[in-house]
């Protein structure tokens, strides 16, 4: 069924689909209107789920983690200052390897204030434990929050994962939307259940760990968050299958082929890349894209043989890691290390809403050739459109 | 080294506790209980804070592997039927085996 | 509901067991231990940030014997809020969902989370162990600390005084609210019985005394639970729907002056204040029991 979507309205068909048994969720601007939504569902019958309306973010993550436990599945949104205000939570979340999904309607953090799109938000809590995956357009939504809860509960990676989109570019934009039919989604992510909080099974959890255990279990996290970028291709091969639709994994090249410069970007970037890129080679530009889909884990291993044969890398970063420059960046320099790839050149952009067009990105592309023609080195960062 | 085999989420199993308990490592005085004042009434066991009191057989047993020897139960005993008793003797804390 | 009525029907089973890391007579696993006995195996426990939340736990071995979380310390009742929908759209019934935190956890950092749930009517127990310091971290004050009371970062006494959690909870109309002693275990049993019959949130506030933090000797922990009821700083009642019944009247009454004369943490208060407390004790007294 096609329908006319903002990114929220498809988020909320999402969690619709997959069944979601408990939401508790807090409101923010620009994500209040998927719980709106997913309540509306749950008024009319059409979700069978039961609403925390808990006092606040932290708190939202906390009975969210709860329900998780106790063997619900469970999801709820935020973005910026309540993805800070959660914090903790979501390393306890990664921590007890619990499969709550969170769809992340990123928006830059004050100070000062902003309730404009941004990656700072996610990129603040890089080293959390969830798995984070971008999307550049609303059926990406729908399509990786239903792909996200197979993911996070697969058994070897029972994992929480979180699901970006940007506020408003893509919360508060329609597109059409393809819509899956219930039986299709119904077969594609049976429930899984594995209460950790069960009168017939009594653990006690998160106990005082000392020196002798707490590094191990933290080399198991680690290992499952790894392999969950192995079981993203496997999951996305399979929702390819019942859809029609391959958001290609991890990573995804456009016009990389035979691409000298190759643009790499996540969220709405990816789109207006997509045809900066097309622009350039119009104009005869031996343009390509790589699109990051997947940011934790980072795909190094993927991006490496995916940009194996460029001359020179544009990293399009929507955030600013104070003093150390663009978080895909550093991810891009440190995945390339020691490889004979070609230098990468960060740009930080559109941070705080400000409007990054196709014109933009053709720019950059033209700067940083004439550079490369010049044989300059790439500055550490900088920052574009002040 | 190997890497440890632990649960998944990070828990333990019941019973556990219990079964490693040896508090004569850190107690310093055990209760003594006089069985011919002892009406049976269980306050000692419901102000125990280490679950070590139990009547069995007709009277009040103290399980040493929990015992603390915090002395509550000398101090709540209403007919005085608990005496604690130090599991040292001289003043350089030798324990007694 | 057969209420208990004697300490020997209460069942023998330990559901938080010996062998547990607390110190020498600590009231807070006191107060566990009474309340487990109810409470009974299905039940799931989420405790925060607290003694409580550790003592029970380390590494693989655990004395619990339901299941336990050690959650984060603000957020207790709204792990529990989350435990309770779960259980709920699973269709698993006859589960006590606990929320049990000190002094902190409850009035304090967790308070955001404790007023949400209890507004939102939540169909849990938060029970409060209450030992009037920070404990955990070494027995800083914190909202509950009484007045003058020695802490190591009130160090001339407490200038302010306790928080009234009680009426604060209250305000919220919970369907069962109570106070409970560690000294009156049958009374604090039958509070949890009573709570555990009813649907919507309960509030049990316990005081459990912390030899260390009061400056007392480990075998008063009881003692020092009886003489807060003695003197009548702590009342014991409970509030079905609102309608406030007293349910121990202690058989003597003693001025405060020796309730806190054999704490160290009071040494530094002075005879007038002494007296301002006893004023104050003795008109609320007269308002509760009356």
């Amino acid at each position: 069924m096609r329908l006319l979507l903002n990114g929220n309205e498809a988020a909320a068909h999402a969690a619709r689909l997959a069944r979601v048994e408990v939401l508790a969720s807090y409101p923010i601007t620009p994500a209040a209107p998927v719980m709106e939504k997913i309540t509306q569902f749950i008024a009319e019958g059409s979700m069978k789920c039961n609403f925390v309306r808990v006092e606040s973010d932290h708190s939202a993550m906390a009975a969210a983690l709860g329900a998780a436990m106790a063997g619900a599945r469970s999801f709820l949104i935020t973005n910026s200052q309540g993805l800070a205000y959660m914090s903790e939570v979501l390393y306890h979340t990664s921590g007890l390897r619990q499969p709550v999904v969170m769809a992340v309607v990123n928006r830059a953090l004050a100070a000062p204030h902003s309730r404009f799109p941004e990656h700072g938000d996610v990129v603040a809590q890089e080293t959390c434990g969830w798995v984070q995956l971008f999307c550049e357009n609303n059926q990406e939504v729908l399509d990786s929050l239903i792909q996200a809860f197979r993911l996070g509960e697969d058994e070897g990676v029972r994992l929480p994962v979180m699901v970006n989109y940007e506020g408003y570019i893509q919360s508060h934009t329609r597109e059409t939307v393809d819509v899956p039919e219930q039986e299709a989604i119904d077969n594609f992510l049976p429930l899984v259940r594995r209460p950790v909080l069960d009168v017939n099974n009594p653990l006690a959890v998160n106990t005082v760990t000392g020196p002798e255990l707490y590094m191990d279990y933290k080399y198991h996290q680690d290992a499952a968050l790894q392999h969950a970028g192995e079981v993203l291709e496997e999951v996305s091969g399979a929702y390819a299958r019942i859809t029609g639709r391959d958001w290609g994994g991890a990573v995804s090249g456009y016009r990389l082929e035979d691409a000298d410069i190759v643009l790499v970007a996540m969220g709405s970037l990816v789109s207006t890349a997509r045809l900066a890129v097309d622009d350039l080679r119009a104009a005869g530009e031996k343009a390509g894209l790589l699109k990051i889909r997947l940011f934790r884990p980072f795909p190094a291993a993927a991006v490496r043989e995916s940009l194996q044969a460029a001359r020179a890398i544009i990293a399009l970063d929507k955030n600013i890691v104070y003093g150390a420059g663009g978080a895909l960046a550093r991810e891009l320099r440190a995945g390339l290390y020691g490889f004979p790839a070609a230098p990468v050149y960060s740009y930080i952009l559109g941070l705080g809403g400000r409007d990054v067009g196709v014109e933009d990105l053709a720019g950059i592309y033209r700067q940083v050739s004439e550079q490369l023609g010049s044989g300059t080195a790439p500055a550490p960062y900088q920052w574009y459109g002040l | 080294m190997a890497v440890k085999e632990l649960p998944v989420v990070p828990s333990a199993r019941p019973g556990t506790m219990a079964a490693g308990a040896a508090m004569e490592r850190i107690r310093e005085r055990r209760p003594v209980f006089e069985k011919q004042k002892c009406n049976l009434c269980r306050e000692c066991l419901f102000y125990c804070p280490d679950a070590a009191l139990a009547v069995d057989q007709g009277e009040v047993r103290v399980d040493l592997r929990f015992c603390k020897g915090c002395g509550i139960c000398a101090v709540e005993c209403p007919v005085r039927a608990i005496t604690m008793v130090p599991e040292y003797a001289g003043n350089r804390g030798f324990i007694e085996k | 509901m057969e209420l208990i009525k004697t300490l020997a029907e209460v069942p023998e089973d330990e559901l938080f067991t010996g062998g547990h890391g607390g110190c020498r007579g600590c009231g807070a696993a006191l107060a566990v231990r009474q309340a487990m006995k109810v409470l009974g195996p299905r039940t799931i426990i989420n405790i925060p940030a607290s003694c409580m939340a550790t003592i029970g736990g380390s590494g693989l071995t655990t004395a619990w014997k339901v299941p336990f979380y050690h959650s984060l310390f603000e957020c207790a009742p709204a792990v529990a809020s989350g435990i309770r929908a779960a259980l709920d759209i699973q269709g698993i019934k006859d589960v006590n969902v606990v929320s049990w935190a000190g002094d902190a956890g409850t009035a304090d950092i967790g308070f955001q989370s404790l007023t949400g749930a209890a507004e939102r009517q939540e169909n849990i127990i938060h029970v409060c162990y209450d030992n009037e310091t920070y404990m955990n971290t070494g027995g800083q004050a914190g909202s509950v600390t009484p007045y003058q009371a020695i802490t190591p970062d009130t160090p001339a006494g407490k200038p302010t005084p306790r928080k009234d959690m009680l009426a604060i909870m209250a305000a919220h109309h919970p369907p069962y609210l109570a106070t409970a002693s560690v000294a009156y275990p049958l009374d604090l049993m039958q509070k949890f019985q009573k709570a555990m019959a009813i649907q919507g949130f309960r509030y049990i506030h316990i005081l459990a005394p912390c030899f260390r933090g009061w400056g007392i000797r480990e075998d008063q922990t009881v003692q020092l639970a009886r003489m807060a009821v003695e003197c009548g700083l702590w009342q014991l009642y409970e509030e079905v729907d609102g309608r406030r019944r007293v349910t121990v009247v202690p058989e003597r009454r003693i001025p405060v002056r020796e309730y806190l004369r054999l704490q160290g943490r009071f040494k530094n208060m002075d005879e007038a204040a002494i007296q301002d407390l006893q004023d104050e004790v003795d008109r609320r007294f007269r308002e509760v029991q009356s």
